[in-house]
């Protein structure tokens, strides 16, 4: 036994002489970092990579998202990267600015700082991001977007002097606006301000009003708008308009509204569409294939205006109407009155009132002297009496009336 | 009759009589046939007033009680 722990404590001897140099770990990582800072130490970079893992705190203000490249497909960069308090508003500039959410997926320029810490590793941290270029790229897509429209719908979407004339655009709207179709989100202020202006009008007027609750925004926005528009073409409901609106706090996805799919199915559709997508400066594809107004308040109260005129061309046309039968009851009036006067003129006795005299024979009235000769007897009723005479002679009267 | 067919030979007479187209011995008959012409003429007329004058202000009702 004592030989066994004699030879035991020979063979830890020799293992413990034999065990590697070692560093600590937080060495390690210390040279590392003294190694990146010494290269990259105040030096930033721009870099242009596409964003996955987007963690928004906007409380804290902070953002967590990781950077990829990718080359045919094969991913071949990544790095974690951060946007710190005071680049935070770098995001809600871009959100503001490009009408897009910072979200994963998305292609972005921006200038970085190299950083490593001992326990969170290698990162990038954000200070700005280039919006000129996203605004550029969003841009391009949207001209060729509208260029493919244009080409593959050559009877349905044209271009007249910067102003797009779709079928859609063109159709004319019903005398009065009854029945709306309302594709909106649930419980949204788009929602809210629609409902509230339309049924609220000053005017007193009732609408039909069917509403198609989808979802506004997000990447899948634009299918269910979509398939919110074939309901409606589906539908046995006869409805004069269909009405889009969102509103609130919805400012930043534009992007479901510039959608190829959803542009060509909104400049096709076969019933008018308005747009009231809560956006002030700039105008969607969608905004263009249909009739925009901005707001969804200011599309209901279009339709509420479109039913005044009309009432108010009906007013003008009744009144119109009123006075032109009170002008031919008055003419009426006037013909039979002058038609009066004359008959009342013609009568034998008003000719006998005027002190003319009519001339009878044999109970006949004269009317052509050679039918009464000399010596024969003759009646002259004037308007008291009546004259009997003998005729004693005849004369032409070259004097006609001129008495 | 209708008030145009009334006036019509209303008219016809009145015609003949401006023309003085008319017998002297035929003329107490036209001028007791305008006059029941006229009297035709006048009672239709009456009525066709009243009666727009009563579509006039039942649609001016209509709309004063909606905008109530």
């Amino acid at each position: 036994m004592a030989k066994y722990w004699a030879r035991a404590n020979r063979i830890v001897r020799f293992q413990i002489n034999r065990m590697p140099e070692q560093i600590k770990l937080s060495d390690l990582l210390e040279q590392i970092q003294d190694t990146i800072q010494t290269s990259f130490e105040g030096e930033t970079y721009w870099i242009s990579a596409k964003i996955t893992n987007v963690k928004k705190y906007e409380t804290n203000r902070r953002c967590y998202l990781t950077f990829e490249e990718y080359e045919g497909g094969v991913k071949t960069a990544e790095i974690r990267a951060v946007f710190w308090a005071n680049y935070y508003s770098e995001i809600e500039k871009f959100e503001k600015i490009t009408k897009q959410q910072f979200k994963n997926g998305i292609e972005i320029i921006c200038k970085v700082k190299v950083r490593f810490h001992k326990v969170y590793g290698l990162n990038l941290d954000v200070v700005q991001i280039d919006l000129a270029h996203t605004l550029g790229t969003i841009e391009l897509e949207r001209q060729q977007t509208l260029e493919r429209l244009l080409k593959e719908n050559p009877t349905t979407i044209q271009l007249f002097d910067g102003v797009y004339r779709t079928l859609n655009n063109r159709l004319p709207l019903p005398l009065v606006v009854k029945n709306i179709a309302l594709i909106t989100a649930p419980n949204s202020d788009g929602q809210r301000d629609f409902i509230q202006e339309i049924t609220k009008n000053k005017h007193g007027y009732t609408f039909s009003v069917k509403e198609f609750l989808t979802t506004i925004q997000g990447d899948t926005a634009h299918k269910l708008i979509l398939d919110q528009l074939h309901l409606i073409e589906k539908s046995n409901e006869d409805f004069d308009v269909v009405a889009i609106v969102r509103g609130g706090g919805s400012q930043t996805d534009f992007k479901p509204f510039e959608d190829y799919e959803l542009s060509k199915c909104v400049a096709n559709f076969p019933i008018p569409i308005f747009t009231g997508i809560g956006h002030d400066r700039n105008q969607s594809i969608v905004d263009l294939m249909a009739r925009e107004q901005k707001t969804p308040t200011k599309v209901a109260s279009l339709f509420v205006e479109h039913n005044f005129e009309f009432e108010n061309r009906l007013i003008e046309l009744k009144t119109m109407f009123f006075d032109l039968v009170s002008e031919q009851i008055q003419n009426a009036k006037d013909d039979l009155d002058n038609a009066k006067r004359i008959v009342k003129l013609s009568s034998p006795q008003a000719i006998l009132n005027r002190g003319f005299a009519i001339v009878t024979s044999n109970n006949k009235i004269v009317t052509d002297p050679k039918n009464i000769k000399e010596n024969s007897e003759i009646q002259t009723l004037l308007r008291d009496e009546i004259i009997f005479s003998t005729v004693t002679k005849k004369d032409k009267n070259g004097k006609g009336i001129d008495l | 009759m209708t008030y145009s067919e009334a006036f019509v030979k209303l008219e016809e007479l009145v015609a003949q009589l401006e023309e003085g187209d008319i017998q002297l011995n035929k003329l107490t008959a036209k001028v007791k046939q305008a006059n029941e012409l006229i009297a035709i003429c006048e009672g239709k007329l009456r009525t066709i007033e009243t009666e727009v004058n009563e579509v006039a202000k039942s649609a001016t009702a209509r709309k004063k009680k909606k905008n109530e």
